[in-house]
């Protein structure tokens, strides 16, 4: 019969460790019985901490069958596999860190006031602790469908850059031809302006959306036409973190606007000139001809 | 719609304007004189080291004026820059005469009122 209990203190260098065999052992065994068990509030394990946390108590050889292999003992409370117990003895760790109580081996003298100052320190703050309610984050709808944000491999100073624009960047659809809506099929828009954009995207297969009010379609992805009007129309794209981004003609691909600011929505963001915000879209992939 | 305005023959100067997302940047054939003129300015600037300013994503971020040889001289904002066989060189441009005279030169219509001196 023999216990081992690490004194459960120490950040940095090992904790102490006591080893009791026979009598002492037994004796120890007996003030630590299980008693009265733990309420609802109180058989709230001790969380990682610094300083003391209590005695971790190792089981060896016959006896003390109605107590787990291993425990804690903390503040007269024992916690284990099917253990949530006050101690026979709640007083235990008092005589196991105290004076005294077994030697503490490769520990100076002083130990044994530390680790008193420490346990009283610790039953001060357990009495009033209470286990933190964890709230889950809410997570951002993710748009599982949505396309990589990838700037880097639009914007290479080259071929993808300059011949793909904000219709191949939101479509996700590279050509080197600068696309415009309607073009592949035989009906590019004629105006510069929403009544014209829009059906001409439409003839390249993308699905008009203006209901989808900023939220990810189940299949495929999120774009949005916004037209400067009679001058130029302008595409963004959701990601799958749910923000928008977009590339401005032959510049590079960005998540900003004009104001420097992260996108949430394009009915929103800064977009200069693009001052009609026209509908959003969905793009199915492998759906679309975009040229 | 027509964004460029080319003519049969290669122009010897071509000027662009970086101001659509959608539809391909306008450009322009720039007439010799305008070109000498634009020089003229370019050679009085003073030289620039510091960084170059920003343009925004949408809208008007700047033009160029470009030769058969290759050269390229940018600007946006108060700074013109010079690209040559892959070496640069910029200068400043306080009042932006270059940016103004080159804008100048598109033809009626070809850029929106939103380009920097345009419309």
């Amino acid at each position: 019969m023999a216990l081992r209990i690490t004194i459960d203190i120490f950040s940095g260098r090992p904790n102490p460790v006591i080893e009791l065999e026979g009598r002492a052992a037994i004796d120890a065994l007996r003030r630590l019985r299980p008693g009265e068990k733990l309420k609802r509030g109180e058989a709230v394990p001790p969380p990682a901490r610094l300083g003391y946390r209590g005695l971790i108590v190792e089981r060896r050889g016959a006896g003390g069958a109605d107590l787990p292999r291993t425990f804690r003992v903390a503040d007269g409370r024992l916690f284990g596999e099917g253990l949530a117990h006050r101690a026979t003895d709640e007083a235990f760790e008092d005589f196991i860190c105290g004076s005294t109580g077994p030697r503490k081996p490769h520990m100076p003298r002083t130990f044994d006031s530390f680790a008193i100052r420490e346990l009283k320190r610790f039953r001060k703050w357990y009495a009033v602790y209470r286990p933190p309610k964890i709230r889950l984050p809410k997570l951002r709808p993710a748009c599982l469908c949505a396309p990589l944000y990838e700037p880097m491999w639009w914007n290479d100073a080259g071929q993808r850059q300059y011949g793909n624009n904000c219709y191949n960047y939101a479509t996700n659809y590279r050509t080197d031809t600068f696309a415009q809506p309607g073009q592949a099929a035989g009906a590019m828009y004629t105006a510069l302006t929403c009544a014209s954009v829009r059906p001409a995207a439409i003839q390249d297969t993308l699905i008009d959306s203006p209901t989808a009010n900023n939220r990810c379609p189940r299949e495929g992805h999120l774009v949005a036409l916004v037209i400067a009007p009679n001058w130029d129309f302008h595409w963004y794209r959701k990601g799958r973190n749910g923000l928008w981004t977009h590339k401005p003609g032959g510049t590079q691909a960005t998540n900003l606007d004009n104001s420097g600011k992260l996108i949430p929505d394009p009915r929103t963001a800064d977009r200069g000139p693009y001052t009609q915000f026209c509908t959003f879209m969905v793009v199915m992939h492998g759906h679309i001809k975009i040229r | 719609m027509a964004t460029s305005r080319s003519g049969r023959q290669p122009a010897a100067w071509t000027g662009s304007a970086s101001v659509f997302s959608g539809r391909p940047d306008p450009t322009w054939a720039v007439d010799d004189d305008v070109a000498r003129e634009l020089m003229d300015i370019w050679g009085a600037l003073e030289l620039w080291e510091g960084a170059l300013p920003s343009a925004p994503a949408l809208g008007y971020r700047g033009c160029a004026l470009r030769d058969r040889a290759g050269r390229e001289w940018s600007t946006h904002g108060d700074v013109v820059r010079l690209t040559q066989d892959r070496s640069t060189q910029s200068r400043v441009d306080p009042e932006r005469r270059f940016e103004r005279r080159l804008l100048s030169s598109a033809p009626p219509g070809l850029l929106p009122p939103f380009a920097a001196g345009g419309g």
